[in-house]
């Protein structure tokens, strides 16, 4: 059994003080700690950016793929070895933006991973430009004049994608972000989670006292979980923002499909002698 | 008197028909009479009509390229007896549909062309159905040669077996009709098969699918893979695989997916692969530098087509070497081979895979369209010995104990000791970020060009007989000219070398193979041996820059004055090659 402080990696991250991120890495190690989860048997995989940077501040096995990349390398190391937990991160800018396109087809083959989005609408490490999360309207770097799009809705893309297990947390709220990420993690196929997250430098705008007056929470309001539209309805609102469990259901997972690895892994096979008897016979 | 087992055939037909299936299995027929097979084609990048062909080849000895001009032609339409009948020999014959094709003489400007009209789509109908026209056809064309009907009848059932009975029977009374029509009316062809008995079998097989079954054998377990031609069918190949091997076969959204899955792969563990040709090989570009920052080992094959953009998609080019060479940003080592035949594609598969582990960077397998539709006959590929080596890939009980690992140890050669996910003490970061020996970010100068240095060191490890390249035809000291190629190439110039001997030239090929690690040493002395014997040296490259050329100038310092470029996006022939030579030697 690790401890949250077994977890931190003796590096100490590098985000602006007061940033959203803490509160995200802190629910994360906590979320491991209360699985149970072996450090080394785990891995967190990051795309680019500010939030991107968390594998270095937790000691677990991590991949620090590309900008919007984070999916992909994180579906084939469950693939490679699904025993492992894998965890994919990564902020707005990569999984809403870049990503957008890994991000819902990953949703749609049910993995048993799990994808959490900071989502603090807006590009941080490149120094403030609007993203695809980021309110219509809203004046950044970019859009002096204003966006002039529609922003995206990570939680309803989710639902649209087929998402098994879709919700919402608020890094302001660690010990319920907490519960949700484990919820994640434990649920048997592809858990996606929206953070909202304060970015204190480029939206002061977005304030954590802001979040903390718009917030409820889905299951102190008779929210059905296993109901779609109802998650469609509530991961629309936005005069109140939920958060929780949207939707939650079960469905065979990808690997399920996948006869030979009920076995075991792929990378137990044994390949040090492959019998390629029966493919040459098609040749000759 | 008639020729005895050496044909020329090229089969025509709108798409849709079965141009390349009756192709592949007349190509098969040939080769289970004992004989060697060179099978290849040519269609456009549609799915309905259009003009495919596909052309064979058969012959006693080993042969790798069409030579020469066609025996015989299976029209299985009008279009095809227009554009084709001047490729016959004098005394060729042409096999046609005559319930579709009415008087073909008027089309044919000779008067020596055999012409037999067989009512192919009614034999076909009275089997069990138009759509085995192309049965009945092949038939014909076996009855022509008095090859053995049991070799098709054989094959027939092993093709259709999946179908039922009915299918099977219906596609041999098909081919029986068409079988017993042409050999009843015609007497002895200028052609004739006699079935060489008692042969070890040797295998038929294109580019394509000697790398899939390289992969297969190297252990390769991961194929993530987005559809493009002429890559296309290794995902086909695999998928149809797939559970027999334990292969988990990924579909992607896109190219950028498929690499970044395969580095996924990689870092946990598992052989991995993608495939796709020039298009989706640009979209692959940043998974590169990742793949080569964080030192993940996996396979690219890139079936090069005729670029740039969207170009010929069905066509053949040899002009993505450069950019295979230096595709992503910044400075990581690659390994890029091309191999020159389906036997090098198998070859090569494998050492893909075992060095991609062994200097753990991504390997690049280059090949084209024409390298990977072409089949050739190859030898049992199972008599050849493999080695699966993993390099420094650590196991699981060396992890055990392996207390304060660092997954990027500096060491002598740049290559660390590898560790995987899952494993004790196994914790790190692979990243995209410079990093230092625990892959934790750095920007420090001093770890910057340490890593820079630990990393170009690695390709060191790779031995020089593996990238040596390869010699035929004359030898260095009765050479009369040097003929230097890349990929592809080597298979119309092993006929070409043939060609010329006949004609009392006695040339030498080179065949480089890999273009990353470079055999600098071994291709310089070949070339500045050639200066001093006989000064006559030719590139052939299918491109319009002469891109190893420049990468030969740029390696070795030697420049070959004479270069022959084909970029029409069609594949070199035996024959513009030999002739090439001549002119170059002046006769």
């Amino acid at each position: 059994m690790v401890s949250i402080e077994q977890l931190n990696s003796g590096h100490l991250p590098s985000w602006c003080p007061g940033c959203g991120d803490f509160g995200i890495l802190i629910a994360l190690k906590g979320a491991i700690a209360k699985l149970g989860l072996e450090p080394h048997r785990t891995v967190v995989v990051s795309g680019v950016g500010c939030g991107s940077k968390i594998p270095h501040f937790i000691k677990t096995c991590g991949f620090e793929s590309l900008h919007g990349r984070a999916l992909p390398p994180a579906t084939a190391i469950h693939l490679a070895n699904h025993e492992l937990t894998v965890i994919a991160i990564g902020g707005d800018g990569d999984g809403c933006g870049i990503g957008l396109g890994h991000f819902m087809h990953t949703m749609r083959r049910n993995l048993d991973i799990t994808y959490i989005i900071q989502d603090n609408e807006i590009y941080g490490l490149t120094v403030g430009q609007a993203s695809a999360t980021t309110k219509k309207g809203t004046i950044t770097k970019s859009t002096p004049h204003g966006t002039p799009e529609d922003a995206i809705n990570p939680p309803l893309i989710a639902l649209a994608a087929g998402a098994t297990f879709v919700a919402r947390g608020f890094s302001g709220d660690i010990p319920h972000l907490t519960s949700l990420i484990a919820q994640g993690i434990e649920h048997r196929g592809v858990a996606f989670i929206d953070v909202f997250q304060p970015c204190v430098t480029w939206r002061k705008d977005l304030p954590y006292s802001l979040y903390q007056q718009k917030i409820y929470k889905l299951e102190e309001a008779g929210h059905d979980v296993t109901d779609w539209e109802a998650a469609v309805a509530r991961a629309r609102e936005t005069e109140r923002w939920p958060i929780g469990v949207f939707y939650k259901v079960q469905k065979p997972i990808y690997t399920d499909q996948i006869p030979f690895l009920r076995e075991k892994p792929l990378v137990k096979a044994d390949i040090s002698n492959v019998s390629i008897d029966k493919f040459v016979e098609e040749f000759l | 008197m008639a020729i005895i087992n050496r044909l020329n055939c090229k089969i025509g037909g709108p798409a849709g028909t079965g141009v390349m299936t009756m192709g592949a299995l007349f190509a098969k027929c040939l080769q289970r009479a004992g004989l060697e097979v060179v099978g290849t084609n040519d269609y456009p990048s549609l799915i309905k009509g259009g003009h495919n062909t596909y052309k064979i080849r058969a012959a006693p000895e080993p042969i790798s390229a069409i030579v020469g001009k066609y025996d015989l032609l299976l029209a299985l339409d009008r279009l095809t007896v227009e554009l084709h009948w001047e490729e016959l020999v004098e005394g060729g014959a042409v096999i046609y549909d005559s319930d579709h094709v009415k008087e073909p003489s008027s089309l044919i400007g000779r008067s020596d062309i055999v012409l037999i009209g067989a009512p192919l789509t009614q034999m076909a109908s009275a089997a069990g159905g138009e759509i085995m026209f192309n049965t009945v056809a092949l038939g014909a064309a076996m009855g022509l040669m008095h090859l053995d009907f049991a070799i098709l009848e054989k094959l027939l059932k092993s093709i259709w077996a999946r179908k039922g009975s009915k299918v099977v029977d219906a596609n041999i009374a098909a081919a029986q009709a068409g079988y017993d029509f042409v050999k009843e009316k015609n007497g002895a062809f200028r052609v004739q098969i006699e079935e060489i008995k008692g042969k070890k079998p040797k295998m038929f097989i294109n580019g394509n699918e000697a790398c899939v079954l390289g992969a297969v054998k190297a252990g390769c377990k991961f194929v993530a893979e987005y559809p493009m031609s002429p890559s296309t069918s290794i995902l086909h190949l695999m998928a149809g695989h797939e559970r027999e091997y334990g292969i988990v076969v990924k579909q992607t959204e896109d190219e950028i997916a498929a690499a970044n899955m395969i580095a996924g792969a990689g870092a946990a563990g598992v052989r991995a692969m993608t495939a796709t040709s020039g298009g989706g090989f640009s979209l692959m570009v940043e998974a590169l530098g990742l793949m080569g920052i964080a030192e993940i080992p996996a396979v690219i094959f890139e079936s090069q087509r005729a670029g740039p953009s969207t170009g010929l998609p069905t066509y053949t080019e040899q002009a993505d070497l450069l950019f295979a060479l230096h595709a992503s940003q910044g400075e990581f080592p690659r390994v890029v081979v091309a191999p020159g035949d389906p036997l090098e594609c198998y070859l090569e598969a494998i050492n893909a895979f075992n060095i991609a582990e062994l200097v753990q960077t991504p390997v690049i397998v280059l090949l084209d369209k024409f390298l990977s539709e072409t089949s050739l006959t190859i030898e049992d590929v199972r008599s050849i010995p493999v080695k699966i080596e993993r390099g420094k890939l650590m196991t699981d009980e060396q992890m055990e104990s392996a207390t304060g690992f660092k997954r990027y140890a500096f060491s002598e050669d740049g290559i660390s000791p590898r560790c995987i996910f899952g494993q004790k003490n196994s914790i790190h970061v692979a990243s995209s970020y410079e990093h230092d020996e625990t892959g934790f970010t750095s920007e420090d100068p001093k770890m910057r060009v340490a890593m820079i240095n630990k990393r170009a060191r690695k390709l060191s490890a790779i031995p020089d007989y593996i990238i040596a390249p390869s010699f035929a035809g004359a030898g260095e000291d009765s050479a009369e000219i040097l003929l230097v190629c890349w990929g592809s190439t080597k298979m119309p110039m092993l006929e070409a070398l043939k060609l010329l001997g006949q004609q009392g030239i006695a040339a030498r090929m080179m065949h480089i193979r890999y273009a990353s690690p470079f055999p600098a040493r071994a291709v310089l002395s070949a070339l500045t041996s050639a200066m001093h014997s006989h000064g006559k040296t030719v590139i052939f490259e299918g491109n319009s820059t002469a891109q190893m050329r420049s990468l030969i100038f740029q390696k070795t310092g030697y420049y070959i004055e004479n270069a022959y470029l084909r970029y029409d996006a069609r594949p070199f022939k035996a024959e513009e090659i030999a002739q090439a030579a001549r002119k170059h030697l002046g006769r």
